[in-house]
């Protein structure tokens, strides 16, 4: 295993970059998911790294190698696509043993590591048959096998799980994670959908329009995102992002909708941040809470529909034309159009400049 | 090209290895595609002797076209031209579409179906017109019998030694080769229009027609497109059935320019006549290629 | 649901009526050929034949008369030269069709619309000068005129619907077999080849019965009779037998039969083959 870094890539297609000046390091047996949403660079970041597509400019280390003009098949990577690409005219077994033929390995060590990865990916069974003939399942396992058969030094996987369904999704989701610790392998993970970057990764580099975003532990980037971008994309449901205006030099914001909202200190600072009066809050949805009732300093706002999902129930609430979601335990009742009023932890607050979008640290 | 991209040097090395793919391709092609394409509009400017010694051809300019373009034979063939193929493309659209939309729908034996209508397309089409020639048969044609026998006509009719039968004639032989061609470009067509769109409308109250007209229709337009321009073409070009069935004959009534070009090169050895009228044919051609790929490469390349 | 449809009834009326419109030139072309000279010319027509005879089939079919000897050779060279040309056209097409499919070289579509124009040009624009580039290379009178000028249309047709076939297999598959440890050229002949094999057999298929069929080259480059291929073959015993009707109604038949067998067998690709590309959804 080896770490990789990618230095100032750039990949142009025409006056379009699809990926804009990127760098960012993965050490040696870490776990990095890519993610953003479609079109952010982060498929073609892999094939870049795969050397599957031309670097526009920028470098590519391996190890302590430089490959950026190699060809794939002498950067010693694995990667698993996500239709899995497995050869439809070959057999699991020959699927298996191509990459190590291809190295030329003696016929005794290519049946051995065969065995060996089938056991481990429990496909032995499996071997005879052909691609078309394996459910999803069963043809994701055998792309991870080819991959992980000759030891290569990186595994680059693209939207691996996308095409399984929801509940074998979540398996191997565990599956793929138990297989980076024992194999304390590489990993570099291109997926759209942040749940999995934040339950598989050791960190996340959130892409968008080329760029990248925020590059940190999940934790970090669900906790301090950088931006309204990341602030908007990693968290399920989204955070709730609402303009507002700074008023009283900083202590409370107010919005055209007509709510208004003391500001703690700490948050009053970060607001005098801005650069402007205009400014994005943030709050995720388990920071706030419904009363039915007036609270000191509440929000008033309106019902709009209740999503009930057996142990958290979500509440949309409008206040004037902006809508929020909102967790609550399962018991809560509340009939659509009854007033509420929203309590906000001041600890959780997001505070964003509207202008940058950047996020307001306190000065 | 003359204000290439920069850099358009640096791809061109940097993709050298794809070159290799096509060489093999465009060598054989413009062997037998491209020199001959230069040859004949370079003979087009000759007078070339009758028995093909070429170093004696005289340069004329643009002599040959003046002669073309004055020829009495070249009008009645341009006439005659335009006969054929636009009534030959029509019909055969027609029927090929008409067929498409019958076989548009499940049917037991509707493969079977489908691969007799498209046989006559497939066979020769030297066959296709001995076998018709047989059926015209002035004495033992069958059709001729058969329109007796019904009392549609007196005698048989002299089909293909008529000049006012024989176009009509050579017509049907074309219609019939190549309908089925249009029928599976159609029905390929037919299977790419939505099925939830056709349901969607029929929920909305829409009657057949009007799913027809307001959502399969539009879909057709591409396909209709090429295809249509592929029979225009293929017609325009077409030369066996006539050779074969009349020659060109009775008296020019069925001669068309390529019949007629051909007549000219290798019948009375005009290869400069011959080419001229090869790139008046030529430039009407280019300009149904420009709508065919155009038509093809729409969409394919953003 | 199954109510009488007027539309329904109009297209089986129409789907018969045209049914019998392309059949019944083939049925008359096979009763013709099962009747004796004699019965074929009678008035009015016999419309089945009184005493149906399979003399024509095996005049033409035996080597020992100089009728079959000839008949025989015209099939030969006609299954010769159609076959030389395929393999020569597939061979050469497979790797440009692949290229185009794949590779974003300068030039690429330039030259590939110049190969769709190909399409556009009548067969009589390249008679010529082909003509005079035999008589230089010498190859008038010979089956190699033939084989190099049916890679004038069978070329371009096959680079188009190989190219077709090929962007049906995902780009992810070579990528694979890069990143396995294959170049660019193991992935095209190792991965690719073998999944493309259904369209090399569709392709080979089209431009063998293109080449069966062609007779504008064939009429024009040959004149020995030791080499013409059937079309012509077919139109030379018209002009020396004049009035053996059954006899080329038998020929046609046996000429149409390797193709018609050929199509109906592999009508799937054939069709797919014919369309690729003009239906794009």
């Amino acid at each position: 295993m080896a770490e990789v870094r990618l230095s100032h890539i750039v990949k142009g297609y025409g006056t379009q970059l699809a990926v804009n000046d990127l760098s960012l390091t993965v050490n040696d047996g870490e776990f990095v998911a890519l993610v953003g949403p479609s079109g952010c660079g982060k498929t073609t970041t892999l094939n870049l790294t795969a050397g599957l597509i031309e670097l526009t400019g920028g470098e590519i280390h391996i190890g302590d190698r430089n490959v950026t003009d190699l060809d794939p098949k002498d950067r010693d990577i694995a990667m698993v696509f996500q239709n899995y690409a497995l050869y439809p005219n070959k057999s699991v077994y020959k699927n298996l043993a191509f990459p190590l033929q291809m190295r030329r390995t003696p016929k005794a060590d290519i049946d051995r590591k065969i065995r060996e990865a089938a056991r481990l990916l429990d496909i032995e069974h499996l071997l005879e048959r052909r691609p078309r003939e394996l459910s999803g399942g069963q043809q994701q396992r055998v792309a991870l096998g080819r991959a992980l058969v000759r030891d290569p030094k990186v595994f680059l996987m693209d939207e691996p799980l996308s095409n399984l369904d929801a509940k074998l999704r979540v398996q191997m989701r565990a599956e793929l994670k138990r297989f980076h610790h024992d194999l304390s392998a590489t990993i570099i993970y291109v997926t759209h959908d942040q749940l999995e970057a934040v339950t598989m990764a050791d960190r996340m580099a959130v892409m968008h329009g080329g760029l990248l975003q925020q590059y940190d532990t999940p934790e970090r980037v669900f906790e301090a995102p950088v931006n309204v971008f990341v602030a908007g994309f990693v968290g399920s449901p989204a955070m709730n992002l609402v303009p507002a205006q700074v008023t009283e030099g900083g202590a409370a914001l107010e919005s055209p909708q007509g709510w208004r909202c003391t500001l703690s200190p700490e948050n009053a600072r970060k607001a005098r941040a801005a650069s402007s009066r205009d400014v994005v809050l943030g709050a995720r949805h388990s920071t706030i809470t419904l009363s039915p009732t007036p609270l000191p300093g509440g929000i008033e706002g309106r019902v709009y529909t209740l999503e009930p999902t057996g142990d958290i129930t979500f509440v949309h609430v409008r206040l004037g034309n902006d809508t929020l979601v909102i967790s609550t335990p399962p018991a809560t009742r509340f009939a659509p159009n009854a007033p509420v009023w929203l309590g906000v932890d001041q600890t959780k607050l997001h505070l964003f400049d509207a202008a940058t979008g950047m996020a307001l640290r306190a000065a | 090209m003359a204000n290439a991209r920069p850099g358009l040097l640096r791809r061109i090395v940097r993709h050298r290895a794809d070159y290799l793919y096509v060489a093999p391709a465009l060598l054989v092609m413009l062997l037998v595609i491209a020199y001959p394409i230069y040859d004949t509009i370079y003979l087009s400017f000759f007078n070339t002797p009758p028995n093909l010694a070429l170093e004696d051809k005289i340069f004329i300019g643009l002599g040959n076209y003046q002669r073309i373009l004055g020829m009495d034979s070249f009008h009645e063939a341009t006439w005659n031209t335009f006969v054929w193929t636009v009534f030959s493309t029509l019909f055969a659209f027609v029927l090929g579409f008409g067929a498409a939309l019958a076989l548009n729908r499940e049917f037991v034996g509707r493969g079977l179906m489908r691969g007799i209508l498209l046989i006559p397309y497939v066979i020769s089409a030297v066959a296709a017109s001995y076998i018709w020639r047989w059926l015209y048969h002035s004495d033992f044609g069958v059709i001729g019998a058969i329109s007796v026998a019904i009392g549609l006509t007196e005698n048989p009719i002299n089909f293909l030694d008529s000049t006012d039968f024989v176009m009509a004639s050579l017509i049907v032989v074309n219609v019939w080769k190549e309908f089925p061609f249009a029928m599976i470009m159609m029905l390929a067509g037919l299977q790419t229009v939505p099925d939830q769109l056709l349901r969607a409308a029929q929920v909305d109250g829409a009657g057949p027609w009007h799913r027809f007209w307001h959502i399969t229709v539009p879909h057709l337009k591409g396909v209709t497109l090429v295809t249509v321009l592929l029979l225009l073409v293929a017609n325009l070009n077409s030369f066996t059935i006539p050779w074969i069935m009349t020659g060109g004959g009775p008296a020019g009534a069925s001669e068309i320019w390529i019949t007629h070009i051909y007549q000219l090169a290798f019948g009375r050895i005009r290869f400069g006549l011959a080419s001229a009228y090869s790139v008046i044919l030529f430039i009407v051609m280019m300009g149904m290629g420009y709508f065919y790929v155009r038509a093809l490469t729409k969409g394919d390349a953003k | 649901m199954k109510r009488r449809d007027p539309w329904r009834i109009g297209g089986a009326v129409f789907l018969a009526g045209l049914t019998i419109f392309a059949l019944l030139p083939m049925a008359w072309m096979l009763i013709t050929s099962l009747k004796t000279q004699f019965a074929a010319l009678q008035y009015p027509p016999q419309w089945l034949p009184k005493n149906p005879t399979l003399e024509q089939y095996s005049l033409l079919l035996s080597p020992g008369n100089p009728v079959g000897q000839e008949f025989l050779r015209y099939l030969f060279n006609s299954l010769w030269v159609s076959f030389a040309s395929t393999v020569l056209g597939v061979v050469v097409a497979v790797p440009a069709a692949y290229a185009f499919s794949r590779f974003r070289f300068p030039g690429r579509n330039l030259l590939f619309y110049s190969v769709l124009l190909r399409n556009m040009f009548p067969a009589v624009v390249f008679l010529m000068p082909l003509f005079i580039m035999m008589r230089w290379l010498g190859l008038v009178n010979t089956q190699a005129s033939l084989i190099l000028t049916y890679l004038t249309f069978g070329l371009p047709l096959s680079i188009w619907l190989l190219k077709g076939f090929y962007d049906n297999i995902p780009v992810q598959l070579e990528q694979a077999a890069r990143i396995d440890g294959a170049s660019r050229f193991q992935a095209f002949i190792l991965i690719v080849m073998p999944l493309s094999s259904p369209g090399i057999i569709a392709t080979a298929i089209y431009s063998f019965i293109m080449a069966w069929n062609e007779y504008v080259y064939a009429l024009t480059f040959i004149n020995n009779a030791e080499r013409l291929t059937l079309p012509v073959g077919l139109q030379r015993f018209f002009t020396e037998y004049a009035t053996n009707w059954p006899g080329l109604m038998a020929a046609s038949f046996i000429m149409s039969v390797p193709v018609v067998a050929l199509f109906l067998v592999l009508q799937k690709y054939f069709v797919r083959a014919l369309t690729e590309g003009a239906v794009k959804s």
